[in-house]
């Protein structure tokens, strides 16, 4: 809403510059978007809230302004001349939808002059961003900027039998609105139909028809100022696609009592500038005529909701100022401040939405100045938690990062065909009915696809290096509800150390996925890993990760196939695991740990080379050396791994290093040898193992 | 060089004191002083570096055939128990001599390796050492963290709720009924849902469901941050995401007022932008809280003057004050959804935007950054 300051003046005494004005009306409640000054002088943008429909227009305004200043709101009394004529004799109203139209005024003006409108009226609306049409048309925006009541004027002598018939809309009706556009409306629509009420010459509170549109040929004027039901008009402004000044206001709720003063102005005006004759009276149809409501305001809840009090003077200018007529009525009447205290207050026809002892402290709190409340600290009453992975969570992130992993936060909007490559067979995807694009139809169903295109963009950019994690969710549907999961997702692409003074570059394999992962699952136990995975995984490069007995997620090279899809020209890892179990684990594990006595006597290492069939794996080897049940084992490590030179096909080498400790003596060669002669044998038969050298 | 340990018919030292024929204090004296010179003269013979020091350290102090081992042996041991005293107070003097002066001979040593060496082997400052990757938390998340500790540190506990939610979370407990012209401004993503299902989901607006799923589960007091993803139907550009972050906060007691409420945030942001930010609150509108309030901090970075180096500031616009976010007391109306009774309690409720302040915070002109996920960007904050 532009407000024009000099249009103020006409309702209050503001001697205020314009800047200082929008600071004070910021201060108590009107957002201000700026003020600027053009050649009709000072505009204020007011960006009024959905709350305030009184504030669309210049008399709501300097109410404020009026409260803030404590200045008087001047009234607007329209005087116009009327004929003997009867408006009663010349047009007959009626409504038969008071759901949707609780008032409907008609007025009447006989010979008027169609022409420009006047400079003074033109430049007050351009100063308020509204284009000059013609006189009459003119005056009922003007009106409307002026008292915050939208009106509607007809070609009187288009609207059939001079009747007015107000009814809810038939099942595919259509209208062609002043905007030259035919609508079809829906039967909760509002329509103002004329004659018999078989055809609609507008659409109540939302535009008028075109049918009856006033033209520079129109010589008597109908004029309509209404008051139609707040959720009715956004309903239909919504069916519609269409919002207008009109809507806005009967839509945020506009005065029922003002469409008779508005229309009276109006009717002052139009004579004033267009001449004409003012039949008398009004025809006024009012079924919706709300009773007066009393609202009790106390200093008890004010203090109890504020915290801090407010003097009586106070309390009485705000409200008084705002039209709330504040009234003591408690026994301390006459008692300055008494913690008695209570006013009773009647609820203005403009402030429908104050209903509640709060909407007043509110009013009073706003007015008397939010910075007169002195801020403090509450005290607390209890501990305070963190969330229940908190800590598991921060371990996990810690740990990632020490290990060079950069977090990222993406957005869950992605393409469904993408989703797809990733998405587990069975899922059903949560598809959003109103996307923005193709682009980002679907909220992913696993995290990979938006890591995926993480290391895209990072390619895409001539970043080429990249090992990033996000902790996230992921999300589906289980018929009619929905599903979060929340998730770890790793990627990487490029060099797990790049060249440097002292190291040569290496690029990262699955072996430094394997081992990253294995580096966080060490804070849960461990994890195992387990033959397979998903598809959208290279076949020979990948593992399905379990925690315990349960699958957790998989890990791996990311399929060519699927590669593809990114143009990914280099290899891609990626990794994506539960998160919740993750935690649980980590948890458990942290409260479980405890202290292992160090040993008082060495360990003795030896190295077994082994020459393998392919195929057998290292957890083989460990598991026939664990089945011996020799105690004295305290680890068994794989350190070195090759083929080729040396090696028959259809085997390999695997240098196997076992170290022994007792924590009751110092181990004599003549074990160490019994030991490994037992490691030798059941190797050999049972994996047909040979020994290479030792 | 050998001198010293070579069995040797000039060296003292082989022989005991009978052999020696001495047999009184001043004799010993002799005999110990006549060694002291030995070896100073010895050491001071001797470049300072560390191989003279290992052959005069085991000379002198060696286990097995060191010269101070050699008087142990011959001269103490066997002496007479009238000599013994003075063969030991003496020999304790010659040790401790010589240990000071092998000591002030390894620093020496020590000190002439280092002046010495050559800028060969000297190491390069300038170079690079071994950089191991460090990865880092992405800047969203350290706001997040750094805002839930301020408010951790005050007694709020932290909790989550589901991104995706059903329009009486989302609206209707918050006081925003169908058609409210609210919703207008938060145009809503919603879930595809199979045909016939009885509740549309959405994805939730603002972190706000949380303080209506918070209160149904829990009595006051409650005191509560929640952390999350919000989603709003916007067309993407610098300013604007379609999903963002948010931090809710809900404080419900039975003596919560406005004063607790702007007292809260105030200490909030003086913890965030640092004491000299100024606070102010104006009225606002939101269905689910009354009073309502914006809430606008001065300019943190022309100081609240509005303008900068002579010029229009251009991250307040002129305006020395920056709108941080929306808050205010919770509405009574609220209450009546979770079963509270609104005459007893009272709260306050407030909704910061985590992206908006990150920016405002680091200098940050395009939101889109956050997720893009460029590493040039999230290196940037380590």
């Amino acid at each position: 809403m532009k407000v024009v300051y000099n249009w103020l003046k006409d309702f209050v005494d503001v001697t205020a510059s314009p800047d200082e004005l929008a600071s004070r009306l910021a201060l108590s409640g009107t957002n201000i978007g700026g003020v600027e000054n053009g050649p009709h002088g000072a505009v204020i943008e007011a960006e009024v809230s959905s709350n305030r429909p009184d504030c669309l227009s210049h008399y709501g305004i300097a109410r404020e302004v009026g409260a803030i200043y404590k200045l008087p709101l001047k009234h607007v009394s329209p005087k116009p001349a009327e004929s003997t004529a009867k408006a009663s004799d010349a047009v007959k109203v009626e409504i038969q939808s008071p759901d949707l139209c609780g008032r409907f005024t008609a007025r009447v003006i006989r010979g008027v002059k169609i022409q420009p409108s006047p400079k003074w009226l033109k430049d007050k609306l351009e100063a308020s961003g509204v284009a000059s049409i013609s006189n009459v048309v003119d005056v009922s925006n003007y009106v409307m900027l002026e008292l915050g009541h939208p009106l509607h004027t007809y070609d009187y002598d288009n609207v059939r039998d001079h009747k007015i018939v107000v009814r809810r809309a038939k099942q595919n009706e259509k209208i062609r609105t002043l905007d030259g556009i035919e609508r079809q409306v829906d039967s909760n629509i509002c329509m103002i139909t004329d004659g018999d009420g078989s055809s609609a010459v507008g659409i109540g509170g939302i535009m008028g028809g075109a049918e009856t549109e006033i033209s520079f040929s129109t010589k008597n004027v109908l004029i309509e100022c209404a008051w139609f039901e707040p959720v009715a008009v956004r309903r239909a402004a919504r069916f519609l696609k269409l919002h207008t000044e009109a809507s806005t206001r009967f839509g945020r709720g506009a005065d029922p009592e003002m469409a008779e003063l508005a229309s009276h102005r109006a009717a002052e005006l139009i004579l004033q500038l267009a001449g004409g004759e003012l039949l008398s009276g009004v025809v006024d149809v009012y079924p919706g005529k709300r009773g007066p409501k009393k609202i009790r305001v106390t200093r008890a809840e004010i203090l109890r909701v504020m915290g801090a009090d407010v003097p009586d003077k106070e309390v009485e200018a705000s409200l008084s100022a705002l039209g709330f007529a504040p009234i003591r009525i408690d026994q301390n009447r006459g008692a300055e401040g008494s913690l008695l205290a209570a006013w009773e207050c009647a609820q203005p026809s403009w402030r429908a939405e104050v209903e509640r002892e709060i909407d007043l402290i509110e009013e009073i709190a706003r007015i008397y100045g939010l910075d007169k409340f002195p801020p403090r600290l509450p005290a607390a009453r209890q501990g305070a938690a963190r969330l229940p992975h908190y800590e598991a969570e921060t371990r996990l992130r810690d740990r990632l990062i020490g290990l060079g992993y950069r977090e990222i936060l993406t957005i869950p909007h992605v393409a469904e065909d993408r989703d797809a490559l990733f998405r587990p067979e069975g899922v059903a995807p949560a598809r959003l009915s109103n996307p923005l694009s193709e682009e980002a139809n679907v909220l992913r169903s696993n995290g990979l696809v938006t890591m995926a295109a993480a290391l895209e963009w990072n390619l895409n950019h001539g970043q080429r290096n990249a090992r990033l994690f996000e902790i996230g969710r992921h999300y589906h549907l289980k018929g009619n509800t929905s599903v979060e999961t929340r998730v770890l997702t790793i990627g990487t692409t490029g060099e797990a150390r790049e060249k440097g003074l002292y190291d040569a570059a290496r690029e990262f394999s699955f072996a430094d996925l394997k081992g990253d992962l294995d580096s966080i699952g060490a804070l849960a136990g461990a994890l195992e890993w387990r033959d397979g995975g998903p598809d959208w995984l290279h076949a020979t490069k990948r593992g399905q990760v379990l925690l315990g007995p349960n699958a957790i997620g998989a890990a791996g090279q990311l399929a060519r196939r699927v590669a593809d899809k990114f143009k990914f020209r280099q290899d891609v890892f990626l990794a994506e695991l539960e998160l919740d179990p993750l935690c649980s684990a980590i948890r458990i594990v942290k409260d479980a740990r405890h202290y292992e006595p160090l040993p008082r006597f060495p360990a003795v290492e030896r190295d077994f080379s082994l020459l393998l069939a392919d195929g057998t794996h290292f957890s083989g080897v460990t598991k026939i050396v664990r089945a011996l049940g020799i105690a004295e084992i305290t680890s068994i490590e794989a350190t070195d791994f090759f083929r080729g030179k040396n090696v028959p096909a259809g085997k390999y080498s695997l240098l196997v290093r076992i170290t022994f400790q007792s924590r009751e003596a110092t181990l004599t060669d003549a074990q160490i040898s019994d030991y490994s002669g037992k490691i030798i044998a059941a190797l050999e038969r049972n994996l047909g193992a040979q020994l290479r050298a030792q | 060089m050998y001198l010293a340990t070579m069995p040797n018919v000039e060296n003292p030292t082989e022989k005991s004191l009978a052999a020696l024929a001495i047999n009184d204090p001043p004799a010993i004296e002799e005999l110990f002083a006549n060694e002291k010179a030995r070896f100073d003269k010895q050491l001071a013979a001797k470049n300072p570096d560390e191989v003279n020091f290992n052959l005069m350290k085991n000379a002198w102090l060696g286990r097995k055939a060191g010269v101070l081992t050699l008087i142990t042996e011959n001269w103490l041991k066997p002496a007479p128990p009238s000599l013994k005293p003075a063969v030991g107070q003496s020999l304790n003097q010659l040790k401790r001599h010589i240990e000071e002066s092998l000591e002030a001979f390894r620093v020496a040593a020590e000190k002439a390796s280092q002046e010495g060496a050559t800028s060969r082997d000297r190491v390069d400052l300038s170079l690079p050492g071994v950089l191991r990757p460090v990865g880092s938390h992405h800047l969203i998340r350290q706001v997040f963290q750094e805002i839930e500790d301020i408010f951790f540190s005050i007694g709020f506990s932290v909790v989550e709720g589901p991104e995706i939610e059903t329009p009486y979370y989302n609206f209707e407990a918050l006081n925003i009924p169908e058609f409210h012209p609210v919703r207008d401004d938060m145009d809503t993503f919603y879930i595809d849902l199979p045909k016939g299902a009885s509740t549309p989901l959405l994805l939730r607006t603002h972190t706000s469901p949380m303080q209506i799923r918070t209160m149904e589960k829990q009595k006051p007091p409650v005191r509560v941050i929640v952390p999350g993803k919000v989603y709003r139907r916007d067309n993407p550009d610098a300013t604007h995401s379609f999903a963002f972050h948010q931090i809710e906060g809900l404080a419900v007691d039975t003596d919560i007022t406005f004063c607790d409420f702007t007292g809260t945030i105030e200490y909030f942001v003086k913890q965030f932008f640092g004491p000299s930010v100024k606070t102010r609150f104006r009225p606002s509108y939101f269905p689910f809280t009354e009073p309502s309030v914006e809430f606008d901090v001065s300019c943190p970075f022309c100081g609240g003057t509005g303008s900068s180096n002579g010029a229009t500031c251009s991250k307040c616009k002129g305006a020395a004050w920056i709108e941080l976010f929306g808050a205010g007391m919770v509405d009574p109306a609220v209450y009546g959804f979770v079963n509270y009774d609104a005459r007893k309690v009272s709260g306050f409720a407030f909704g910061i935007g985590i992206d908006r302040l990150a920016m405002l915070k680091y200098g940050i002109d395009d939101i889109q950054v956050f997720f893009q996920n460029d590493v040039r960007f999230l290196r940037q904050f380590p």
